[in-house]
């Protein structure tokens, strides 16, 4: 299969690249939104930039993971980009929902550890969002190329827990959750209210901000 | 007339259309309640599902209310196309230059071979014994077989599908085909794909309600009310189906083949390979805003072996729909019986497309600010490549399908079956926002778990004595729930107990109880939501007096 891997989109769509010239032309101006994807007002502090800067990677860690990284993607999700949850077989359809995913757009990817890389690199061509594990065993010099791939393809990418040999551009972690709505034999699970940090090299100094999730 | 007359004759052409061939092809016979679904709505189903009131196009719900046994299977292009080959190939001895619409109907050429058996009605009965025998070789059909003879691919087909419901070959004298036409309804025209649903509502909305109507006014007049597809329209009607021959006849270099220096043994990698020389062709021919309606595949192997087909259809074939025809036409040689002519023995070293027939695009134009955005066209791109790469499975898309366990609210389908362009819209306008139909009666209600598990994960829910708690018949708690312990390991080696961790609030338990009519399917659980002193929240479940993780709100 090592054709897959060398031969791809080599072929130039004369269509598509007349068509993009013509939409920049009739474009009123270019807008700061196109070098990054929205997100939600309660999340603008935690970036300068005041929104997923593309090219980015992002890990989420702690136990809000899977929340954080759906409600981070959400706002893009809505406003038409297209997500790929490569190897992450138990993403919460109805959470992601809830939180404004519009399904459609949402493809999932299952592979093997030894493919991740290929499949991460053909992925980057076409969504605005990846949502995955970095599996354990990737190698660094893989895991360099995947990053390059990234940069070069504008795609956001959003790691669930350690992403291991994958150097990230900023980490999210989420502590001291709190639940409101659960008692003692009564009620349910309404909000959970939470305290992001946010660090990493792209992000300096370090940034918190409180929120509720669902917010 | 008038100004058709002037046009060459339509030719005559043999169109042989099985309805309800996916259930065909699914293995159903004619006495089985069955029905193939694609996005949950029914798209065939056997004679026994139509007797009890099961129609094409009815939502699952509807089709289970009417007949209640009925069998439900998932539509699978794949598998159509699979099965069909039989078929095409006991046509192609009879006739070989022949195009498969899709499977389940084919046309082809009727002059060689009516002369060669002496006339249509000899041809058509021989045609049919053939077909009957080969289908029946493979199990108890479905449904019937139509075949239909007349002047013009539209007015053949249209005769096959009336041969279908009469049971007999349906012959329209030469010369007679505007007659034909006049006398039917105008929904033909989207029957058949050659026009979309709004045109031929217009034309209704209008008064034109029969094909005589429409070909009765001045093709001038409709050209300019309606453009091209109004004239294509009036064209079909008037039983003059001939494309005007500047658009038929496309520059020979526009063929485009591949040449592999390694004999491609894998079918992804040919497909991969047909995926780039199709976006080349349908690019290069959208850059002349035209569409290829007839595609003829050409493969060779290392050693010498050819397999070559013929593909047409109305509506223009996209870049998916080459490669799709390519993987059914590479299935089906791959699976041709030992020793036949042309088996495949090697590899793959050629693979070549030409385009017979093309014709100006006056179908949908990709908009630059509505319809499919450049997102989409892109991510579907990817999905192509993404399934190439690893397989038709691993590549899936969410569907809705209902129920009380998270794991159960949707499911996951391949991305190859299903066209995403039709999903967007199907699926936005179905709102997802709190589930595609409202709540569902007896979900809990939201904020939903973010990770769920499709096999439960085995777990222990102990009490304050660390006895493990139970959920008696009348949905009360043992005990109140104090420890959570996830289980690892198997059945057989025993289980290992993880680290204890504390319940600091729960809630619970809310019972489940499905389909207690059907002892076989027959469930009854309970479910518990606890939050642990980490933080972590879980959905945990008791069913066959066990523990199970259903879900975990991280």
């Amino acid at each position: 299969m090592e054709l897959a891997v060398e031969l791809p989109s080599a072929l130039p769509s004369a269509l598509s690249s007349a068509r993009s010239v013509l939409a920049e032309r009739v474009a009123p101006l270019t807008l700061t939104g196109e070098r990054t994807l929205p997100v939600s007002e309660a999340f603008t502090e935690l970036f300068p930039e005041r929104g997923l800067v593309r090219g980015r990677t992002l890990a989420c860690s702690g136990p809000v993971a899977t929340s954080l990284a759906l409600a981070l993607a959400a706002p893009a999700v809505a406003a038409g980009s297209w997500l790929a949850a490569i190897d992450v077989p138990t993403i919460g359809l109805d959470a992601a929902s809830e939180f404004g995913i519009a399904l459609e757009r949402v493809v999932a990817v299952r592979t093997e550890a030894a493919r991740w890389p290929d499949v991460v690199a053909a992925a980057a061509d076409g969504f605005d969002l990846l949502l995955t594990r970095v599996p354990a065993e990737a190698s660094p010099s893989a895991m360099r190329k995947v990053a390059t791939r990234l940069r070069q393809r504008d795609v956001v990418m959003l790691v669930l827990g350690d992403p291991g040999p994958l150097s990230c551009d900023g980490v999210l972690h989420a502590d001291g959750a709190e639940w409101i709505g659960l008692g003692d034999g009564h009620g349910h699970l309404q909000q959970r209210r939470l305290v992001v940090e946010a660090s990493g090299r792209r992000l300096h100094g370090r940034r918190r901000c409180r929120l509720s999730l669902p917010g | 007339m008038g100004p058709t007359s002037s046009i060459e004759q339509p030719p005559r052409i043999v169109s042989v259309w099985f309805p309800d061939w996916p259930v065909t092809a699914a293995g159903f016979d004619a006495g089985t309640a069955a029905a193939v679904m694609s996005a949950n709505r029914v798209v065939a189903r056997t004679a026994a599902a139509a007797a009890d009131g099961v129609v094409i196009g009815q939502r699952r719900r509807q089709a289970q209310r009417r007949c209640p046994h009925l069998t439900l299977v998932e539509r699978d292009t794949d598998r159509d196309a699979r099965e069909f080959e039989p078929v095409v190939r006991v046509v192609a001895e009879l006739s070989p230059r022949l195009d498969v619409i899709e499977p389940g109907w084919i046309s082809l050429l009727a002059r060689g071979p009516a002369r060669y058996f002496g006339g249509d009605r000899a041809f058509t009965d021989v045609l049919a014994e053939r077909l009957v025998e080969t289908i029946a070789a493979a199990g108890t059909p479905a449904t019937g077989i139509g075949i239909g003879v007349a002047d013009g691919r539209f007015a053949s087909s249209v005769a096959a599908r009336l041969a279908a419901r009469r049971a007999a070959a349906v012959i329209v004298e030469p010369g007679d085909s505007p007659t034909f036409c006049a006398e039917l309804p105008i929904g033909w025209l989207q029957t058949l794909g050659e026009c979309d649903a709004e045109l031929v509502e217009l034309f209704g909305r209008l008064g034109l309600r029969r094909l005589g109507d429409l070909a009765a006014l001045p093709v001038t007049d409709v050209l300019g009310r309606f453009g091209h597809p109004g004239v294509h329209a009036h064209r079909l009607a008037s039983g003059a189906d001939v494309r005007p021959a500047s658009t038929t006849d496309p520059a020979p270099e526009r063929r485009l083949d591949h040449v592999l220096d390694d004999p491609a043994a894998q079918s992804g990698a040919v497909v991969f390979i047909a995926k780039q020389l199709a976006d080349e062709l349908a690019d290069t021919l959208a850059a002349d805003g035209r569409v290829c309606t007839r595609l003829v595949v050409i493969l060779e192997s290392e050693h010498g072996e050819r397999s070559e087909r013929s593909w047409y259809r109305s509506a223009g074939l996209s870049a998916a729909a080459m490669v799709e025809r390519v993987r059914w036409q590479l299935d089906a040689w791959v699976e041709l019986p030992r020793g036949s002519e042309q088996e495949l023995t090697g590899g793959v070293v050629l693979v070549r497309l030409v385009p017979e027939e093309v014709r100006a695009d006056d179908g949908m134009q990709l908009g630059l600010w509505g319809g499919q955005s450049e997102a989409d066209r892109q991510a579907a791109r990817a999905i192509a490549r993404l399934t190439t790469l690893t397989s038709d499975d691993a590549v899936v898309v969410p569907v809705w399908h209902g129920g009380r366990l998270p794991a159960e609210r949707y499911r996951w389908v391949s991305a190859s079956t299903v066209d995403l362009d039709r999903r967007a819209r199907a699926v936005s306008s179905a709102g997802t926002g709190s589930g595609p139909s409202g709540p569902w009666p007896g979900t809990l209600p939201s904020p939903s778990p973010a990770t769920v598990f499709a096999d439960p994960h085995p777990a222990e829910l102990l009490d304050e004595h660390g006895d493990t708690v139970r959920v008696s018949a009348r949905g009360m708690v043992s005990g109140r729930p104090a420890t959570l312990l996830l289980l690892s390991g198997d059945e057989a080696t025993g289980w290992r107990r993880g680290r204890p961790r504390r319940i600091v609030a729960w809630a619970g338990p809310w019972p489940v109880e499905e389909r207690w009519w059907e002892p076989g399917r027959h469930r009854r659980l309970a479910r518990l939501q606890v939050v642990t002193d980490d933080g972590d929240g879980f959905l945990v479940v008791a069913e066959h007096r066990r523990w199970w993780i259903s879900a975990r709100y991280d």
